[in-house]
């Protein structure tokens, strides 16, 4: 069965019998689906809070946060920079549960790691953001029009696709962000997406393939459908699901993509940093102030997993030929 | 036709050789269909199915779905019954669970006597033994139901040595003589062949070679050809026929094909929102309905007898198996319904001698009517 | 097929060309080579310039110094790095760690992980499921660089720590029960009762092994023993006849433990030629034990005769690796002493000027290559997890598997089969992606792990601007992918048919 956009009227035939089936539109199936998978909504709370948090503590633009350090300020250093940060409640022998001067304690020149930290997070969430951006529009555009038009424009695209595949992502990606390292997040990001796309487009065309074969695009063209409205009102539509999943997870991956060339040192450069730069600077604390080495970490793995869990839930709302039945 | 007019001595000799009689061609190149019911070995009065009260649940994230409630029938040996309905009206699901083939998570309840033991009791070995030995299955889209990568060969080869241990070159030999059986030409060749080199006929055909390969007692055959061209629906009902004359099988024909049930079963078997609404020999439940369903469906299908006048089609659709209305399922589209009809679920009850049973309150006021699809007839007839 | 396979090598030669122009151009491109000679001031600073752009190229446009590099690379020469170096002896040293690391990563992540996913496939919705399910979710969104400083503290360097004194506390062996009883039990499918059951049975023999490698100094000098090798290569043909065969016939029952059996005997009988042999000569081993199980099989199988050779040869040489693995293991008190205790090694790819036998050097590479391919093997064995278990639901839900039920196969045949066939077939495709990632993979690894492999010799080249090395790089990994790719295309044709043929 295709999900086609048309459907999505609600069907009053059988409600006008009196019988007992609740029609339910595509978009309020998909949600209800999503809102059911509890992994994807706990790791859309997590991402949120993240998002905020990392957002709203330092400000960002310009704008002024609540959190009254920045990523810049070097200071002294109070404890040796000890995390002030204390979860454990008094009743349970801990100092009970309070921030501190420097909640993630602070690096060896006396900057505060939380602010630090959440400005890697903003750099590392606003790059995800942007490549994940950037490869879906490109890598729907070449899949789509690959998939439709077929013949000679389809083997110069699809040829291409091949070409940017055979490089590993991260080699394509290490030379990009040597390049555009220097210029900060918005446009490493931009220059990122413009190497990643070939995987959404591959999958792209091959919707598409088969999607152009089916009745209501041949009745489409029939009645004599430019081809543009046909990609883009006829088939796109059909192919949402997967575009918005693939784009999901491939958020999450570029979060790992972006804190590996940092953490090569081929991303963002000091003195601003990311999460992976963090991770990068200190591997080497791991024993003595461990949690220089902890806190980015943590970071990066809560973003990717919480976009991941994201991602698998819109793919189970949008694809529910798996659906959970249980007896 | 439950007794047939023509004799026929049992066939002896060889019992792995099948004399296989040529498909006839009539003048206008159509398909004839040579084999009829009534040239076939005719049932024995030996039970070797009976089915009792079978139930059959899902859960699902939106309720129960009550997919078979309470069916209850027969099945004697080298009988064809047929069963009918739309989809959704539980009777490819209840004959799944005589096969012992419905996912994990379905909820059966009632008994499955074959030969008198009860299936559903049965070891899983035991059941496993029987599956395709003594009860096999013909599916309804043969491009998907054979394995695309195995050999046709290998397929039914696997199909003996499931149940008999022997070199696998006796086992590829018996695949040979089956597919020779129903009709697929250069069989040593073809047995190297992989299912998507065949067409769909004759894919379909491989599929009825491997359901006898085991000489079952029971051939389960699930809307055997709607996935065909209607030239090849013949020739595959016809090699149905044939070599369940030659193995001396019955069959549980499901359809939803009345033309089908007209020229194959002994007797037929109605179903509508999991429930048996109509039982009886073929004839009779033909031609004097006595479930309202029955009439509509008898009077949705085109005929050469009745050509000229309208089709009187069933307007509405099939309840939702979650929730189920209040009292006769078929109220809501029924013509002859009432108020009891909308609070009280009708029983099986024999309408007629011989047999005939059905679900329906008022079954009587279509005995009365001389042609009971008038109940059905559309607004433009009415008005005219 | 052979066309298939000429038709597929020339166009991948070619995407391959372009991809070298692209590389080239953006390598070239990235940056300013001179950057380091222009803060320099010694006072022969213009003539260190001059001689650089001489030697780069510098004034000729991009495209010509493309041609100029391909033109040399048609006469298999791979060029100099900017300070004059010539680029293919560097390549040599760094090949085979980096191409051995990668290997090992992607065969064990496919195994392995195509194994799990199908258990947690055919187990859908248990425990078992739903904990694998976890793990591949956290192993996706682990970043690579972070898992190996990890692994470099807490398996190299506790781990080797301990190994000093290899007791294990009672607090540790209680747990390390608790996790084997918890799997036991996740994979156990049936009631709550059977499942408490083989939680306990899987608690104890695990508490039970522990204890007894803890109270016996196992870990200081490991090994098998013959009773041991015995007893699991039995295990292993049961486990290997009831898969292909199943136990109705003796017959490929008695010709797999044959193969234990001769195993066994070899492994005594063979000790002298054990001692310090080649790798041809292992391959000269495996070989015979091949042929003798194809032998066993014959002459035992009885009229389940493919089953039978199937089982006997997969227990002969899964004893084989048994034996291998056990002279490992012998050899690992004395190479431990040879590295002053430490076996697990965070730096390099071998140890510097190391000399033993064939076991202690194959020990040495191992101990090497054990944690950077921990690390590079978790998302690759996330993702084949994933795609395989998916697969095989979608499989296990076809018409043709309920087809195989009906038959009345029992569902072992209709699982290996009907289902595990047609399920690897989409796992193929993802073998030829997933590849390319590994080798991103391994170029993070490499760094961490100070390997002075490819990944190295790439990212020093990027950073100095210095296309020669990249592209040294990029040809030996971009080959490698492009043949990886066709050994997919293969098997996949191997696999299906429809392909085969049109």
């Amino acid at each position: 069965m295709t999900l086609n956009a048309q459907a999505s009227v609600p069907d009053t035939a059988s409600d006008s019998q009196g019988m007992a089936i609740v029609a339910r539109t595509q978009g309020q199936m998909v949600r209800r689906r999503f809102f059911r998978h509890r992994a994807a909504l706990a790791g859309m709370i997590l991402f949120g809070f993240v998002i905020i948090l990392a957002f709203s503590s330092i400000g960002f633009a310009g704008i002024p946060g609540w959190w009254g350090k920045n990523y810049l300020d070097t200071g002294a250093l109070t404890n040796q920079g000890r995390p002030t940060l204390s979860l454990i409640p008094e009743f349970l022998g801990g100092t009970g549960l309070h921030l501190g001067e420097h909640p993630f304690g602070q690096d060896d020149i006396g900057i505060d790691y939380f602010a630090l930290t959440m400005r890697g997070a903003q750099q590392s969430i606003t790059i995800a953001f942007v490549v994940g951006i950037v490869a879906t529009f490109f890598g729907t555009i070449v899949g789509a029009v690959a998939g439709y038009f077929r013949g000679r424009l389809e083997a110069v695209l699809m040829r291409l696709t091949d070409v940017m595949i055979t490089i590993p992502v991260l080699i394509i990606a290490a030379v990009v962000g040597r390049m555009m390292g220097d210029s900060g997040a918005l446009v490493l990001g931009l220059f990122l997406g413009l190497v990643t796309w070939p995987t959404l487009s591959r999958l792209v065309r091959g919707e598409f393939l088969s999607l152009r074969e089916k009745e209501f695009v041949e009745a489409a063209r029939a009645i004599g459908t430019p081809p543009r409205r046909i990609i883009f009102r006829h088939i796109l539509p059909n192919t949402i699901g997967v575009i918005i999943v693939s784009a999901t997870l491939g958020i999450a991956s570029a979060v790992l993509l972006e804190s590996a060339l940092s953490f090569l040192g081929l991303g963002i450069k000091p003195p601003d940093t990311s999460l992976g730069q963090l991770i990068s600077e200190y591997r080497s604390a791991m024993v003595v102030r461990p949690w220089l080495f902890w806190w980015p970490g943590m970071f990066i793995i809560v973003i990717a997993l919480s976009i991941n869990f994201i991602g698998d839930g819109l793919r189970d709302a949008f694809d529910p030929r798996q659906t959970r039945v249980r007896a | 036709m439950t007794t047939p007019n023509v004799p026929i001595e049992p066939r002896k000799g060889d019992a792995h050789t099948y004399d296989v009689p040529p498909t006839v061609l009539d003048a206008s190149g159509e398909v004839h269909v040579g084999l009829t019911l009534d040239a076939v070995r005719p049932p024995s009065e030996e039970e070797i199915l009976r089915v009792d009260n079978l139930t059959v649940e899902f859960p699902t994230e939106d309720g129960v779905v009550r997919a078979v409630r309470g069916v209850s029938y027969s099945l004697r040996e080298r009988e064809v019954l047929g069963i009918v309905g739309e989809s959704g009206s539980g009777k490819s699901v209840s004959s799944l669970a005589v096969m012992g083939l419905l996912p994990k998570n379905a909820r059966v309840r009632g008994q499955i006597l074959f030969r008198g033991d009860d299936m559903l009791k049965m070891s899983p070995r035991k059941q496993r033994g029987l599956r395709g030995r003594k009860i096999a299955m013909v599916f309804q889209d043969p491009m998907t139901a054979l394995n695309p990568v195995h050999t046709i060969g290998d397929q039914l080869a696997e199909a003996v040595l499931a149940h008999e241990l022997m070199p696998r070159k006796t086992a590829l030999a018996r695949a040979r003589e089956m597919l020779d059986l129903v009709g697929i030409p250069q069989a040593e060749s073809r047995l190297r062949s992989y299912p998507h080199e065949f067409s769909g006929g004759m894919r379909q055909r491989a599929m009825i070679a491997m359901a006898v390969i085991n000489n079952p007692d029971i051939i389960i055959a699930d809307e055997p050809t709607t996935a065909l061209d209607v030239t090849v629906q013949a020739q595959i009902l016809e090699k149905l026929l044939e070599v369940k004359d030659a193995v001396n099988a019955a069959i549980v024909l499901i359809t939803h094909d009345l033309g089908v049930i007209a020229g194959m079963a002994h007797r037929v078997l109605v179903m509508y929102a999991g429930r048996p609404v109509e039982i009886g020999d073929t004839d009779p439940v033909f031609e004097e309905p006595r479930m309202p369903y029955t009439a509509g469906l008898l009077g949705s299908i085109p005929s050469l007898e009745n050509s000229g006048t309208r089709l009187r089609p069933i307007k509405g659709t099939p309840p939702s198996l979650i929730n189920l209305p209040t009292g006769c399922p078929f109220s809501p589209r029924c013509p002859l319904a009432d108020d009891k009809c909308r609070t009280a679920e009708p029983e099986l009850t024999e309408t007629d001698s011989g047999g005939h049973f059905a679900a329906c309150h008022h079954w009587d006021r279509l005995a009365a009517v001389e042609d009971p699809t008038v109940f059905f007839r559309t607004e433009s007839e009415t008005m005219a | 097929m052979i066309v298939f396979i000429a038709r597929r090598l020339v166009i991948s030669f070619f995407v391959l060309l372009a991809a070298t122009f692209i590389i080239f151009v953006l390598t070239a491109l990235s940056g300013d080579p001179l950057e380091d000679l222009r803060q320099d001031n010694s006072p022969n600073k213009d003539l260190k310039i001059a001689d650089r752009v001489d030697r780069m190229q510098l004034d000729v446009p991009i495209p010509i110094r493309y041609l100029g590099w391909l033109g040399r690379l048609v006469r298999g020469e791979l060029g100099v790095n900017r300070d004059g170096q010539d680029v293919a002896p560097l390549l040599g040293h760094a090949l085979s760690a980096t191409l051995q690391l990668v290997l090992v990563a992607t065969v064990m992540a496919i195994i392995v992980g195509i194994v799990i996913g199908i258990v947690s496939s055919l187990r859908q919705y248990s425990g078992f499921d739903y904990s694998v399910t976890f793990a591949a979710f956290i192993c996706f969104s682990l970043p690579i660089f972070w898992i190996a400083v990890m692994l470099k503290q807490y398996m190299a360097i506790e781990f080797n720590n301990w190994l000093k004194d290899p007791g294990i506390p009672p607090t540790v062996i209680g747990v390390l029960a608790l996790l084997g009883g918890l799997i036991f039990g996740a994979l156990t499918a049936g009631d709550r009762r059977r499942r408490l059951i083989a939680f306990a049975v899987g608690a104890a023999i695990t508490g039970a092994l522990f204890t007894l490698l803890s109270v016996t100094h196992w870990f200081a000098d490991p090994g098998f023993g013959l009773p041991l090798i015995v007893a699991i290569s039995a295990a292993a043909a049961v486990g290997f006849t009831v898969l292909s065969a199943g136990l109705r016939q003796r017959g490929p029952l008695y010709a797999a433990l044959g193969a234990t059996l001769v195993g066994a005997l070899a492994s005594q009988v063979l000790g002298p030629l054990l001692a310090n042999p080649t790798w041809l000569e292992i391959l000269g081993f495996a070989l015979v034990t091949v042929a003798i199980c194809v032998g066993l099989g014959y002459g035992l199988g009885g009229i389940q005769r493919r089953q039978a050779i199937t089982a006997s040869v997969l227990t002969g040489l899964f004893t084989g690796a048994l034996i291998f693995v056990d002279r490992m293991l012998q050899a690992f008190n004395s190479y431990s002493q040879a590295v002053r205790g430490r076996p697990i090694s965070t730096i390099g790819a071998r140890t510097p000027n190391f000399v033993g036998d064939f076991w202690q050097t194959n020990l040495d590479s191992a101990g090497h290559l054990l944690l950077p391919s921990m690390a590079l093997i978790l998302v690759s064995l996330a993702t084949y997890t994933r795609y395989s278990r998916a697969s095989m639901l979608e499989v296990m839900n076809q018409d043709y598997v309920r087809t195989a039920r009906a038959k009345g196969l029992p569902e072992r045949s209709v699982v290996v089969k009907h289902a595990f066939r047609n399920g690897l077939i989409p796992v193929t495709t993802l073998m030829a992606f997933d590849f390319a990632g590994v080798i991103g993979g391994a170029v993070v690894t490499e760094n961490v792990f100070g390997w002075q492999g490819m990944g190295n010799l790439f990212i020093k080249g990027l950073k100095e601007v210095d296309p020669a090395p990249v592209m040294a790089f990029f040809i030996v990994t971009g080959t490698a992918i492009v043949v990886f790719n066709m050994i997919a295309d293969i098997l996949y044709a191997y696999l299906d048919p429809r392909i085969r043929l049109s």
